[in-house]
């Protein structure tokens, strides 16, 4: 049985290497990302977490950064802590005429998993793109979603 | 993108007025800007006739099926290519829902053959259309990029 996987394409006027650190900035991620910030030294093998920007000792989700090829490739495994329920994320930057493809693929994902994560990414993704080309990045994102709810 | 149902669903968040996206998907002027070069052309009533053309050469055509401005369009999609007059004609949704001063914009495109020709069109065309509309819609400039189904298109005429 093949488990389920998301996979998202999203085209931006930018360079991959803003890309590469739109993902892996904590200040940045913290602009589109519901207020948290992505941590890690992103070296093969080094811990990853996606904590809360107000209270580091809030993390939503851990893992292992898998491969990390700047400003090209990165893969990370993502579970919530403490959990066993583990997925793999992979970002793929390529160049596309002028501007860069972002892919996202979410995949080895648990049906619980996927009906979290499948209406996150097309926001979170959508803020990346608008914070690259306009400055500014969506207001919704900006905000720690799991208070909002 | 391999999943055994054939219908594909983008969605995007677009920082502009539901308003101004109905305009934007149904205005010949502005598709040309985002849509690589097509304009499209209809009345937007429910039955009537829609088309999009790209410098006088239809690409797709079809009937307005839902007009529910600025909430919900729908409409049949024909790709005018020999290839894809083989396939069923196949359906596209737009949903735009207001989420604060931002709309979210949820493409739905079923009724798909599977493995078909437009099924691998559409996979590759709809992220880049939208990210085109978003990009004119909150900077003012579109993807400057071309869609590659067209390329290939013309290529294989």
């Amino acid at each position: 049985m093949s488990k389920p996987e998301f996979v998202y394409v999203i085209y931006i006027q930018s360079t991959a290497e803003k890309i590469w650190q739109a993902l892996t900035d904590p200040e940045m991620t913290k602009e589109f990302w519901g207020r948290h910030q992505n941590r890690s030294d992103w070296k093969p093998g080094s811990e990853w977490r996606h904590v809360n920007y107000d209270d580091a000792t809030d993390i939503a989700v851990a893992g292992t950064v898998v491969e990390s090829d700047p400003p090209r490739r990165l893969v990370l495994s993502w579970a919530r802590p403490n959990e066993t329920d583990v997925s793999r994320v992979t970002f793929e930057i390529d160049d596309f005429m002028a501007s860069a493809r972002l892919t996202v693929t979410h995949d080895e994902l648990s049906e619980e998993m996927l009906s979290k994560i499948r209406a996150g990414w097309p926001a979170v993704l959508s803020s990346l793109k608008s914070l690259l080309e306009t400055g500014a990045s969506l207001p919704m994102t900006r905000r720690n979603w799991k208070k909002a709810s | 993108m391999s999943h055994s149902v054939p219908s594909f669903v983008y969605t995007t968040y677009i920082e502009t007025s539901a308003e101004k996206l109905w305009h934007a998907l149904t205005d010949g002027d502005f598709t040309e800007r985002y849509w690589f070069g097509h304009r499209v052309a209809s009345d937007w009533k429910v039955g009537s006739p829609y088309k999009f053309a790209r410098q006088g050469t239809g690409s797709v055509e079809g009937k307005v099926l839902i007009s529910d401005p600025p909430k919900r369009l729908a409409y049949t999609w024909d790709p005018c290519s020999p290839d894809a007059k083989r396939e069923r004609t196949s359906r596209v949704t737009f949903d735009l829902e207001p989420r604060g001063k931002v709309i979210k914009l949820t493409v739905t495109h079923d009724n798909l053959d599977e493995g078909g020709k437009t099924l691998r069109d559409i996979s590759g065309g709809w992220p880049m259309v939208i990210a085109s509309l978003k990009s004119l819609l909150e900077t003012g400039r579109a993807l400057p990029a071309d869609l590659p189904s067209c390329a290939a298109e013309k290529t294989d005429a």
